[in-house]
């Protein structure tokens, strides 16, 4: 009889089979039926879950496929695939989006070179096998395993454009702050092994509960390490900004369903380890609600819609890390769904958007898309109206009201941070209407070539082709799903085993006048010249704008008098010069994500390099000191003896006897004529005297 | 074996080695001389199986196969340098190849 | 046990092929290269044929045979897991290696012969358990190796080749002088590994012996401070050359510090095995830091074996189950990577002439297949869950978590790192463009059999692990020293 859950392994199986042959290409495919296998493996997974979906629905919603068994010594290592509420809804989720956006990318790539073309659909494909693997994985070995797939995968799809230096410097700063972090996460699994002897989702997670409070706690924070770097939380933000150089479908992929929302989904299916330990718990909701509110108003300065979205995409995850802080990873599950929805939806339409435009990404590349791109428009408005969380209309507000009203309910600390998170949501507005406000200026008429801030994407090969379904069809369909899915999100936390939380009127009030403060305020700084120039000169502050002075005025002034009050009125000059210039620059430190990527570079980029260097004999060092040390200390050694010894006594004896021995030999010479029988005789006489010898020995 | 047999054929032997001493020394053909070698060889080994038997042990005969091989290996470097110097120099009188002196 | 002479036939059979490879080259064109296959392949067959008979044990196959035994000389050849893993290594790499140096003609009897020789005389390594007859092919490994450097190599290949054969002869005689102490000193003359075992060695000479092995093994190994030669012979050494140090002649050293020193001096072991920790914690950072410099992509992964065999170390000093298994695992799937990485560089040195990365890119652009092959040992090469290698680190982590959570730590920072260097070779490698690589002809078939055969073995270990861990199990049982860290 065979098991419902072999269904499991169907799951992934698709797009890893196209990966092979498509990465392997045994049968030098063309470019249409490149196009239909990537097709088919990015749509499987989703028809594969359907009938899992079902039999969660209807009988028990619990299953295991196991793998193999390995037999460590005294432990066993079972792996196995695992169907829960969790499972089933994150990897319906995933396999939704992810067959929407390969559809989307068959058009939006059709230009690639098809070498190009086979090697892209082969690692999304892959991609998308990394993270269903993940999501479905019942033991900690298979959820490594999709989990640093997709870091791989991310390195080569964001470095896709591979004769673009700042791809691949964007790909390999992904790889790298992804895989420090997963070193944390790597050792937590490892301990949490050691703990329970098992891998077993089922067996550790109880086990992790139970251990003693001093590793409970390590282990805790190493998981929380892990997520934190893989869901581009502060302090690990900054790859995820770089990562917009890969083509827009990948980011759509990355940063809406999978990669970053992993760390959030660890969480989650780790949270009843974390949540035991209330510390921890509360660095996680510190770290959440601080990353949103960081990201949401980084987001605000950015002048890039793709750069915009990735800040974005940072501060939902931290709502998202919020809730499992606050004890409701079901409410976090409800807004990955949600979020994964919207956000791919996002990215697609503002790629179709301000794709063909000279300005690259840039937010002036949106202006007159409702005239060139209606439908993409109209898609990037539902999109952005669920980020900013418009009330009732929008599934982005059921599932964010649900994580303010957990915040609600968490006593003085909740309530605290449930005031973060309101005015992270007015900015959330802000900067998700910035764009379509943006994009109903008109078109400017010469545009210039001379691109403003940092265009990252630049997607070589694309030629756009008005009207094609392949592009219409999934921003429709997420647009629905981004619109009409707050219907489901008290169902999806019912379903994943908890109550939606009630919130209190007033709060919900609030809650939900805070996004249209928000977009007041986009409109304001879209549409009032004074505010739009004081934003787009943020990033670089070189004379002080109107804004700026007000902010002096109210601001900046009132807190120069504190200190200098505080200081009792002892401050210096230059102190309070200081002070002036301090507002600009955190304004400045925001819009440039916090400035992170300086400090690492000059906390661990630089010093690393250095050390490099200095080991490879730059910078005054030896190369390779230490391998050289005991080579030249043997040479040395070696040296200083055959100096001492080079002109000495015995030597000399030495070859005075040498000398002798030469004369010495020329007489005995002459003996030798070189004829045989000479010699013979001699052998003759030599053995007869010795006989004679022998003979005399023997007379007593 | 009696006593007298013994000392007969260590006589002969002595002779066969002797005779062999002789036609080395006296002959400058070199195939002679190497014909000579064989027979200082001879002599030796009858003794050994004349002791051998005398004693009433096998080592005399072991001793013997043993000269046999060396007699053996001797004569095959000896002929191959004979044939090496007949073809390279022509040259049968062993007097005249003084060569390894220098 | 089969027939009786499996174990003799592995280790003669490349001897004589090799000889045999030497005058081959007059019965036909590259008829030396095809004795060489079919010598060695015939070995391959014996070996896989003996992992089917009925073992004793953990052994699967033992032969004894005396040689003079009023002077304790004998020759002792056993075969458990360990010896069956590394010796299908062996013996699969001699292949890659003999497929690999195809295209050189200067010699080719003498390279084939040198390679086999090479094969012989690991595989009597790898089989002997009489201390005397271990170090006789321990100090003949050094000889086939030193001409491949000197005949075969490229620049200042005589150097490297002293460089290589000073060090390792001189740590050679460390061990020498251990093994003429412990025939002599014993009621019998002996020099069989198993009787040697069961004596009692005072704590203070088990050190002191222990110290001489350890000198031939970390030498081998190499780790730091005694790997200056490694760079050198590597990156001078060819292709096939490369592929035998990094995939033979560094693992005989591990193989000689994962068997001996828990067998014969348990105590002096654990005495010494923080030592050997704390050198391979510092080995693994340093070797990948140094990595992360290189211009030169052989001098590169050269120093990326240093970081290897240095966790490889830590892991047989750890002295626990997982660290020790990882230890085993990651030799195998480190031989399998690194040769492939060396192949695959030694391939664009054919082709563009240079090794330099400042020069080389556009790999994928030029050479798809290339690039793609790049990739599989790219991800080897850093750990990607999935391969072998993981499976090593991840083991050896594991047992690092049990013995000391700092070593464990070091581990894990050098695993950070090694995504440092491995992506930096692949972003000058493959990605960006190189006005070298234009016209560049992608792998040929010839080319990519070894590369397809490392690829598979290396991602068949690593996903069905069994096959290698269940063989394992018994050196590793018998391995296990209980080392406490202060």
């Amino acid at each position: 009889m065979l098991s419902p859950y072999l269904l499991l392994l169907l799951v992934p199986a698709p797009p890893l089979a196209v990966f092979l042959i498509l990465g392997l290409d045994p049968f030098f495919l063309r470019r249409k039926a490149v196009q239909a296998l990537a097709l088919l493996g990015g749509i499987a997974p989703f028809f594969a879950m359907l009938p899992l979906l079902g039999l969660c629905l209807g009988t028990e919603c619990y299953g295991v496929m196991p793998i193999f068994t390995l037999v460590f010594g005294q432990s066993e290592v079972a792996l196995a695939l695992l169907l829960d509420p969790m499972s089933t809804l994150v990897g319906l989720t995933v396999a939704a989006v992810g067959a929407l956006v390969i559809t989307y990318a068959i058009d939006y790539m059709s230009d690639a070179r098809i070498a190009d073309l086979r090697r892209f659909f082969a690692l999304m494909n892959l991609f998308l096998a990394a993270m269903l693997t993940m999501v479905l994985a019942g033991d900690t070995i298979t959820f490594f395993f999709g989990w640093e797939l997709m870091g791989l995968c991310s390195f080569f799809l964001i470095a896709y454009n591979t004769s673009l230096p700042q791809a691949v410097a964007a790909g390999r700063k992904a790889f790298i702050i992804t895989r420090f972090a997963d070193a944390f996460l790597l050792a937590g699994l490892l301990l949490l092994f050691l703990e329970a002897n098992s891998v077993r989702l089922d067996v550790l997670i109880p086990a992790g509960t139970m251990m003693t409070e001093e590793r409970h706690v390590v282990i805790a924070l190493l998981l929380l390490a892990g997520a934190l770097g893989k869901s581009a939380q502060v302090p690990f933000h900054t790859w995820l900004p770089s990562a917009m150089a890969g083509p827009t479908p990948v980011s759509a992929l990355l940063h809406s369903a999978t990669m970053v929302a992993a760390g959030a989904f660890m969480l989650a299916r780790f949270s009843p380890i974390v949540m035991s330990e209330p510390a921890v718990q509360t660095i996680a909701a510190i770290f959440g609600a601080g990353t949103a509110a960081f990201g949401a108003l980084s987001a605000i300065f950015q002048t890039d819609v793709k750069r915009l979205l990735a800040y974005s995409s940072i501060s939902q995850i931290g709502f998202m890390v919020l809730a499992i802080g606050l004890g409701a990873p079901e409410v976090a599950i409800a807004h990955f769904v949600v979020h994964a929805m919207f956000k791919s939806l996002l990215f697609l339409a503002a790629g179709d958007i301000t794709h063909g435009s000279d300005l690259g990404t840039s937010l002036q590349a949106m202006r007159g898309a409702l005239r060139r791109r209606p439908i993409s428009f109209l898609a990037y408005v539902a999109g952005a109206a669920s980020l900013a969380g418009l009330p009732i209309v929008t599934a982005g507000w059921w599932s964010k009201e649900a994580i303010l009203a957990t915040a609600w309910e968490g006593g003085a600390f909740g309530i605290a941070i449930w005031v973060l998170a309101l005015l992270t949501a007015t900015c959330t507005a802000i900067y998700a209407f910035r764009p379509v406000f943006e994009a109903l200026q008109p078109e400017p008429a010469h545009i210039s070539h001379a691109r403003r801030g940092h265009p990252v994407a630049l997607d070589l090969h694309y030629r756009p082709r008005w009207g094609s379904g392949f592009i219409t069809l999934p921003l429709v369909l997420l647009a629905a799903g981004s619109l009409l899915g707050g219907i489901i999100v008290g169902p999806i936390i019912r379903f994943l085993g908890a109550e939606a939380p009630h919130p209190a009127h007033l709060p919900e009030l609030v809650a939900a006048v805070a996004p249209f403060v928000g977009m007041a305020g986009a409109a304001a700084i879209t549409f009032v010249p004074a505010l739009a120039a004081a934003v787009a000169g943020a990033r670089d502050m070189r004379r002080p704008t109107r804004l700026d002075r007000k902010f002096q005025r109210w601001v900046i002034e009132p807190y120069v008098r504190l200190v200098r009050f505080l200081a009792g009125n002892r401050i210096g000059a230059r102190a309070e010069a200081e002070l002036e210039l301090r507002h600009v620059q955190i304004v400045r430190w925001l819009s440039r994500g916090a400035r992170m990527d300086g400090i690492y570079q000059a906390l661990f980029v630089r010093p690393f390099v250095n050390i490099v260097r200095w080991l490879n004999g730059h910078r005054g060092g030896t190369v390779d000191p230490v391998g050289t040390f005991p080579v030249s200390l043997a040479l040395q050694g070696t040296q200083a003896l055959v100096e001492r010894l080079a002109h000495d006594r015995f030597d000399r004896f030495w070859m005075r006897l040498a000398n002798r021995l030469v004369r010495l030999w020329v007489l005995v010479c002459a003996i030798q004529t070189g004829r045989s029988r000479d010699y013979a005789l001699g052998a003759a006489l030599g053995t007869a005297a010795l006989l004679v010898i022998a003979w005399g020995t023997t007379w007593n | 074996m009696s006593g007298a047999t013994f000392l007969i054929l260590l006589a002969l032997s002595g002779g066969i080695f002797a005779t062999g001493f002789f036609g080395l020394m006296a002959r400058r053909a070199i195939l002679f001389q190497l014909i000579s070698l064989e027979m200082m060889l001879a002599g030796p080994a009858l003794a050994f199986l004349a002791g051998g038997a005398w004693h009433g042990s096998q080592q005399g005969q072991a001793m013997f196969v043993f000269i046999i091989i060396l007699a053996a290996a001797e004569v095959a470097l000896g002929l191959a340098l004979y044939l090496a110097l007949r073809r390279g120099a022509d040259v049968e009188d062993s007097d005249t190849i003084t060569g390894l002196k220098h | 046990m089969g027939y009786d002479m499996e174990l003799t036939a592995l280790i003669l059979l490349p001897f004589f092929g090799g000889i045999a490879a030497l005058f081959a080259g007059r019965w036909g064109r590259d008829a030396e290269r095809w004795v060489a296959i079919a010598a060695l392949g015939l070995a391959l067959l014996i070996l896989i044929s003996s992992f089917f008979s009925d073992g004793d044990g953990r052994w699967i196959a033992i032969e004894r045979y005396d040689w003079a035994p009023s002077l304790g000389l004998q020759v002792i050849l056993a075969m458990d897991g360990l010896s069956g893993a590394l010796l299908v290594v062996s013996l699969a790499l001699g292949i890659v290696s003999v497929i690999v140096s195809w295209k050189i003609t200067e010699y080719s009897g003498l390279l084939n012969a040198a390679l086999l020789w090479t094969v012989a005389a690991s595989n009597g390594v790898f089989l002997s358990f009489d201390l005397l007859v271990f170090a006789f092919f321990w100090e003949l490994m050094l000889v086939p190796s030193f001409l491949l450097i000197s005949v075969w190599g490229h620049g200042d290949r005589e150097a490297a080749a002293l460089k290589f054969l000073v060090f390792n002869a001189v740590a050679g005689l460390g061990l020498l002088a251990a093994v003429f102490y412990l025939g002599a000193t014993g009621e019998t003359v002996t020099f069989d590994a198993f009787e040697v075992a069961e004596r009692q060695i005072p704590h203070g000479v088990q050190v002191l012996l222990l110290l001489g092995f350890a000198a031939a093994f970390l030498v081998k190994l190499p780790v730091p401070p005694l790997h200056a030669w490694l760079p050198d012979a590597h990156t001078q050494a060819p292709t096939a050359g490369s592929i035998l140090l990094a995939g033979l002649l560094l693992k005989t050293g591990a193989y000689g510090l994962f068997r001996f020193p828990p067998m014969l001096f348990p105590e002096g072991f654990a005495t010494l095995a923080p030592f050997g920790l704390a050198l391979g914690a510092f080995g693994s950072i340093y070797g990948a830091l140094l990595a992360c410099g290189q211009t030169d992509a052989k001098r590169l992964v050269a120093y990326t074996s240093v970081a290897h065999m240095s966790i490889v170390l830590m892991g047989i000093c750890g002295g626990v189950y997982f660290s020790l298994m990882g230890a085993g695992v990651e030799m195998v799937a480190h031989a399998f990577s690194a040769s492939a990485l060396f192949l695959l560089i030694g391939a664009l040195y054919d082709r563009t002439g240079t090794r330099d990365l400042r020069e080389l890119g556009g790999l994928q652009q030029n050479a798809p297949r290339f690039a793609a092959a790049f990739a599989v040992f790219f991800s080897a090469a850093l750990a990607m869950p999935g391969t072998a290698n993981f499976l090593g680190e991840a083991l050896v982590i594991t047992g690092m978590f049990q013995v000391n959570w700092i070593f464990a730590s070091i581990t894990l920072i050098s695993l950070v790192i090694s995504v440092v260097y491995a992506t930096r070779l692949f972003k000058r490698v493959v990605f960006g463009k190189s006005r070298r690589t234009e016209a560049l002809e992608d792998l040929t078939l010839r080319e990519m059999g070894p590369i397809v055969l490392l690829a598979v073995a290396t991602l068949l270990f690593g996903m069905l692990p069994q096959l290698l861990m269940g063989a394992l199990e018994g050196a590793v049982e018998a391995a296990l020293v209980p080392v406490t860290v202060p």
